[in-house]
C-alpha cells in the first residue's frame, strides 16, 4: 500500500535532513506506526506520502501512485486524520462534512452517520467554531473517513480526548482496519501504538532506528521479569525476579509454595521503554 | 473540475452571507446605486433659491417662479434670518426705487449674477416663449459627473472583489482547511479557481447591479462586463496574496486597500490630464477599463475599442499573474 525508497528531505535544501534515507514498506490491511519524539520527521514522512510536501529525493508509491507525480484521483483513496483539527468554523458540522463529501469523485458515506459515530449527534447544526477543542478534533477524524479511504492516515488521533472517545475512536479505528482499511498512525503516544499497530517504526532524527510488530519487540528487548508481593512474617514483601535465571526461578518456586501471595505479575517492558532503550532518546 | 470549482464558489457564497462585513462587500454595489439615485438629483440641479415677503412684489415673485424655487416670509425681520441661513438664498424686497437685492455675502457669484439677469429680465419685460434661440444637442441626457462616479464605482466593485477574496483565504488559513484541501480531488489550480469565483461573482454581479439601480440600463451590458470582468482579475491576483501573506482580516482589508491608489491615478489621469500626459499611465491597467467604461457609459463604445482595452488589461493581468502565481502556490503549500 506504501512503498518508500531511500527517502530523503531538507527544508533549507543546505544538506541537514528533516528525513534522512529512509525505507520502508506498509502492507494492505494492516496498521502501522509511525512513532517518535517531536522534530523527528514524522510529520514531514507523512506530508510527504501525502502530497502535502514536495518529495526532493528517494521513491514514494501511495495506494499505487508515484507521488513525485500526484494524480488527484489518489486522494479518492486516501484519507487523513490531521492532530490539528482543520474545519470550517462558520460552517455547521453536518455542512463541513456535506461541503467535503461533494469534492470527492468516489462513494462516500453519509455525513449525519459519520457524526453519529464520533458521539457528535444532536451537535450537527452547531456551527464548528463553537465546538470544543475535542469535538473539533471529532469532527476531523469523521471527515477523513468520508470516501472509505483504502489508506487511512491518522495524526495522533486521540491526542486531547477524554479516556472514553478516545476509546470510542480507538475502536473505531480497529474496526475499519477489521474492513480492510490500511492504516499509517503517526504518534508519540506508545500505549496506543502498542494496543492498535501490527507493526512500529521508531524515527528519530530523521532516521528509522527499528521496525517490527511491538510483540516481537518486547520478546527482544524486554526485560523476563515476574514482580511478586507476598506476605512473610505479618510484613508485605515486594520482589522483582528474572524468570530466566535459576536462583531466581528456584527463590520464585519458593515463595509460592511457602508464603501467601498477594500480587504476582509479569513485568514486561512498555514500547515507550524499549524506544528508550533502542534509540537513546526520551518520547517528547 | 469545473463541478468542484462550482462547489468551492457555493460554499464561499454561503459563508460570506452569513458575515457582516462580507455581506456588506457582497451588498455594497447595490448601496451604492441607491445612493447615487439619491444624489443624482443635486447633481443635475442647478436652481437658486428666492425669498420674498409675503404680498409684495407679487408680481415679480410670479415672473421669478418660472426660474428659481420661491419661499415667502411674512415679513422681512423672518426673511433675513432666512437669508443667514447655511444655504444659498438670495432674498429681494422692495425700497423706494423698486426693489433691491439681499445677500448674506458668501454666495456664489453666479447665484447672486443670475438673480440680477432675472430681474434685469423681469424689468425689461423679456419673455422666453419669444425667444430666436435654437438648440441642438449631442443626446447626452446623464451628467458627466454621474458618469464618473458610476466609472468609478465599477471600479472600486473590482477592487472589493479582490478584499472578498483575501477574507475568504484569511478564513481558509485561520482554519487550517488549506491543508484538507489538498487531501482532497481538488488540483490546486482548481482551488484557486474556485476560491476566485467569489470575486468574478462579485465583479459582474456588482457591475450589473450599479449599472441597473443607477438608470444605465441602455448601455451594453457584454461590453460592461467584458471590461469589469478583465480588470477584476488584477484584483483577484492581488487578494490571494493579500490573504496568503496578512494574518487577519484586517491586515488583508488594508492590503487590498493599496490597489485603490492605481484606480485613484487612472481616474485622474482621464479625467485631468491631457492626452499626451495620459501615456504615462498607459501600465495602469484600471487606465483602460476606466476609458472603456467612459466610452460604454456615453454609449460611444464600439466591440473593436472594448476588445482593444480589455486585452491591453489582460496582458498587464497575465503579466502580474505569471509574477505572482510562484508566491500564490507557495503560500497554499
Amino acid at each position: 500500500m506504501i512503498k518508500v525508497k531511500n527517502l530523503k528531505h531538507s527544508y533549507n535544501k543546505d544538506g541537514k535532513y528533516a528525513v534522512n534515507d529512509i525505507s520502508f514498506e506498509v502492507k494492505e490491511g494492516e496498521i502501522f506506526g509511525f512513532l517518535g519524539p517531536s522534530g523527528a520527521g514524522k510529520s514531514t514522512t507523512q506530508g510527504i506520502l501525502t502530497g502535502l510536501l514536495q518529495i526532493q529525493e528517494g521513491e514514494v508509491e501511495v495506494t499505487g501512485y508515484n507521488v513525485r507525480k500526484i494524480d488527484n484521483k489518489m486522494f479518492n483513496k486516501i484519507g487523513m486524520s490531521f492532530e490539528q483539527s482543520n474545519v470550517y468554523s462558520k460552517m455547521s458540522a453536518l455542512e463541513n462534512l456535506e461541503f467535503y463529501r461533494k469534492l470527492f469523485d468516489v462513494k462516500t458515506r453519509e455525513p449525519q452517520d459519520l457524526i453519529n459515530l464520533v458521539g457528535l449527534d444532536g451537535k450537527e447544526n452547531k456551527k464548528a467554531g463553537e465546538f470544543s477543542k475535542g469535538m473539533k478534533h471529532r469532527l476531523t477524524f469523521a471527515r477523513s473517513m468520508i470516501n472509505y479511504p483504502e489508506l487511512w492516515f491518522l495524526d495522533e488521533p486521540t491526542t486531547g480526548l477524554d479516556p472514553a472517545i478516545a476509546s470510542k475512536i480507538k475502536n473505531i479505528i480497529k474496526e475499519e482496519n477489521e474492513k480492510g482499511t490500511t492504516i499509517f498512525l503517526t504518534t508519540h503516544n506508545m500505549h496506543i501504538a502498542d494496543e492498535l499497530c501490527d507493526r512500529v517504526a521508531f524515527i528519530v532524527d530523521g532516521e528509522i532506528k527499528l521496525i517490527d510488530s511491538p510483540r516481537n519487540l518486547k520478546l527482544q528487548y524486554g526485560d523476563k521479569l515476574v514482580e511478586v508481593e507476598y506476605v512473610m512474617d505479618g510484613k508485605t514483601i515486594k520482589e522483582k525476579l528474572s524468570t530466566v535465571m535459576d536462583d531466581d526461578k528456584k527463590k520464585l518456586t519458593y515463595i509460592i509454595e511457602h508464603y501467601s501471595i498477594e500480587t504476582m505479575h509479569t513485568k514486561e517492558a512498555t514500547l515507550e521503554e524499549i524506544f528508550i532503550k533502542v534509540t537513546g532518546r526520551e518520547l517528547v | 473540475m469545473i463541478k468542484k470549482i462550482w462547489i468551492i464558489f457555493i460554499r464561499d457564497l454561503k459563508v460570506n452571507t452569513r458575515e457582516f462585513l462580507t455581506l456588506y462587500l457582497l451588498v455594497f454595489p447595490i448601496l451604492f446605486g441607491i445612493g447615487v439615485n439619491l444624489l443624482t438629483p443635486g447633481i443635475t440641479d442647478t436652481s437658486i433659491s428666492i425669498a420674498f415677503i409675503e404680498k409684495e412684489n407679487v408680481e415679480m415673485a410670479s415672473y421669478f417662479k418660472d426660474f428659481a424655487n420661491l419661499e415667502s416670509f411674512p415679513d422681512e425681520e423672518a426673511l433675513k434670518k432666512r437669508i443667514e441661513g447655511r444655504d444659498d438664498i438670495i432674498g429681494i424686497l422692495k425700497d423706494q426705487e423698486g426693489s433691491y437685492i439681499l445677500a448674506q455675502g458668501n454666495e456664489p457669484t453666479y447665484v447672486i449674477d443670475l438673480v440680477k439677469l432675472i430681474k434685469t429680465l423681469y424689468e425689461s419685460d423679456a419673455d422666453l416663449n419669444e425667444t430666436s434661440a435654437v438648440i441642438h444637442d449631442f443626446g447626452q441626457d446623464v451628467p458627466p459627473l454621474k458618469t464618473m462616479l458610476v466609472n468609478i464605482m465599477l471600479l472600486m466593485t473590482s477592487v472589493l472583489a479582490g478584499m472578498l477574496i483575501s477574507i475568504n483565504i484569511i478564513e481558509e488559513k485561520s482554519d487550517n482547511t488549506i491543508s484538507a484541501m489538498h487531501l482532497s480531488p481538488v488540483s490546486r489550480l482548481g482551488f484557486i479557481f474556485g476560491k476566485s469565483l467569489i470575486g468574478v461573482f462579485l465583479a459582474i454581479y456588482g457591475s450589473v447591479v450599479l449599472l441597473w439601480t443607477t438608470g444605465y440600463t441602455d448601455v451594453n451590458i457584454l461590453q460592461a462586463i467584458l471590461a469589469i470582468f478583465s480588470v477584476s482579475l488584477l484584483s483577484i491576483v492581488v487578494g490571494f496574496i493579500q490573504g496568503l501573506n496578512a494574518e487577519d482580516i484586517m491586515g488583508a482589508a488594508a492590503g487590498v486597500k493599496m490597489m485603490f491608489l492605481p484606480v485613484a491615478a487612472a481616474v485622474a489621469s482621464v479625467e485631468l490630464l491631457s492626452d499626451k500626459w495620459q501615456m504615462l499611465f498607459y501600465w495602469v491597467p484600471y487606465y483602460w477599463t476606466y476609458k472603456g467604461n467612459v466610452a460604454i457609459l456615453t454609449k460611444n463604445a464600439t466591440w473593436p475599442q472594448i476588445l482593444l482595452y480589455s486585452g491591453i488589461v489582460l496582458i498587464l493581468c497575465a503579466a502580474v499573474f505569471a509574477l505572482l502565481i510562484p508566491r500564490i502556490k507557495k503560500g497554499l503549500e
